[in-house]
């Protein structure tokens, strides 16, 4: 049974290996299956309930951005399938954060849905398109249609679709100049680009980077 | 005395000491509506759905006791103590036939708050000061005053499972303070925080003191959360973390 440390998200399941070392993406379904092979040693993400030894996800998040960001203060913004979340960290210390459950079709999701729906190669998105107001996920889906039954090229649309997503997690993570952003979507390059300030992607671990520090720094050997 | 022979006042918010203890001298048994009531049950007929919860439930509990002829008087401070929303709702009460005291409790001789600073376990503190609006303090109650290690700036919330979430050592502040101290409408005590404690600063939502507890959440650097009846993971996740990264 392999040991491992655990970030369960809606859409995919991170795994780090303790002996082994290296990381692996599972689809969360897929990971529902397999999940009698693990040990999971530490865990954080929606669908760890089950798990004894858990940290929730904000703790996660703001360990992680202390285990990668070398800067005394930085702002860190995970955008995952369900959910937003974010950290900022001034002279070492949080001094916000804030996790918006609230609005399940609000990112990762939704987005992943409308690419494969319009089959929508993420390269050809324009950049300048017109940001669309998105107030969720839903409700920015009906103007995308709207826009698209008006005659606008689906690639367009999606592109105002993607900008208002950014703009909604500009605003809540309080307009900073440089943002680092976690989760799924740091691999979509529309996305990144989307946002009205210097964007530094960090990648899908950074959940299980904080794991990493939480579990090391109470003795896991 | 109401139609079943007892004689109940419900009171809302903190009504003056002095109008409460009269009742109580005269057989009355005295409800607090702001609290849980065995019974009540949620009715989406008085107020809108998108309403502050603690007016919810003083609606909801007014109601049932009403229709099961329990309720001979409201008894409400519908002032600076309270909010404009009591005070819209007590109208409403008088119009649907239940009878109203509507008072400003504006008494700002403080009786203290030992109970806000002492060491007992937050959710004790606070079963106790909303206890203490309708009677006073058991006999023999013994409280030391700690230092705090952390702070809960609010009004008593909706659902007390919160309270379970902070450290021993955890002071009270804000409303709940001003409740213990018999002045709810001193703005300048439920404003008053010690800097340096790590403190949630929580509101209801739709309630309008989310501004306050935004707002000296950002001047302190503390945590606001608001909340609408019972608590969510994200909020549980943010008290968790606050405490966690704040609280030494």
């Amino acid at each position: 049974m392999k040991r491992i440390l655990l970030d369960g998200g809606t859409a995919y399941t991170k795994v780090y290996f303790l002996d082994e070392g290296g990381y692996q993406i599972i689809p969360t379904r897929r990971f529902k299956e397999l999940r009698d092979d693990f040990e999971v040693e530490l865990a954080t993400g929606y669908n760890v309930s089950s798990y004894p030894r858990r940290v929730n996800e904000l703790v996660a998040l703001a360990e992680g951005g202390f285990a990668l960001i070398d800067e005394p203060d930085f702002t860190l913004l995970d955008c995952g399938a369900r959910d937003v979340k974010y950290v900022r960290v001034e002279g070492g210390k949080i001094v916000e954060m804030d996790w918006n459950t609230e609005c399940g079709a609000f990112t990762g999701q939704i987005i992943e849905l409308l690419t494969n729906y319009f089959h929508i190669s993420l390269d050809k998105v324009p950049r300048e398109a017109k940001r669309i107001p998105v107030t969720c996920g839903v409700l920015g889906m009906t103007k995308m249609f709207d826009l698209i039954a008006g005659g606008a090229p689906y690639e367009e649309a999606f592109s105002g679709f993607l900008k208002g997503i950014a703009h909604n997690c500009f605003l809540l993570v309080n307009r900073p100049r440089k943002l680092y952003l976690s989760g799924g979507l740091c691999e979509n390059k529309a996305f990144i680009e989307s946002f009205e300030c210097s964007v530094i992607p960090l990648g899908r671990f950074v959940l299980l980077e904080g794991l990493k520090r939480c579990y090391f720094r109470k003795g896991g050997d | 005395m109401n139609e079943m022979g007892e004689k109940v006042v419900g009171i809302a918010g903190v009504p003056r000491w002095e109008t409460i203890e009269a009742y109580l001298k005269d057989g009355y048994t005295i409800i607090d509506l702001d609290n849980p009531l065995p019974g009540a049950s949620r009715d989406e007929r008085i107020l809108p759905r998108i309403y502050c919860p603690i007016l919810r439930r003083v609606a909801e509990n007014a109601f049932h006791l009403s229709r099961s002829g329990k309720l001979s008087l409201v008894l409400a401070d519908v002032g600076e103590g309270k909010c404009d929303g009591m005070r819209y709702l007590a109208s409403e009460f008088e119009l649907a036939g239940i009878p109203v005291l509507a008072e400003r409790n504006t008494n700002m001789r403080g009786a203290g708050f030992p109970i806000s600073v002492s060491d007992l376990p937050l959710r004790r503190k606070m079963e106790l000061i909303v206890d203490t609006v309708i009677k006073p303090l058991p006999p023999g109650l013994k409280l030391r005053r700690t230092k705090p290690c952390c702070g809960f700036w609010g009004v008593p919330p909706y659902d007390f499972d919160i309270l379970d979430l902070f450290p021993e050592g955890t002071h009270i502040y804000g409303w709940t303070r001003c409740m213990e101290n018999k002045t709810p409408a001193d703005l300048s005590l439920e404003l008053s925080v010690d800097p340096d404690v790590p403190t949630v600063f929580f509101a209801h939502s739709f309630c309008q003191k989310t501004a306050l507890a935004y707002n000296l959440a950002r001047r302190y650097q503390g945590l606001f959360v608001e909340v609408d009846e019972r608590l969510t993971k994200a909020t549980v996740a943010k008290i968790e973390a606050f405490i966690k990264f704040n609280v030494r």
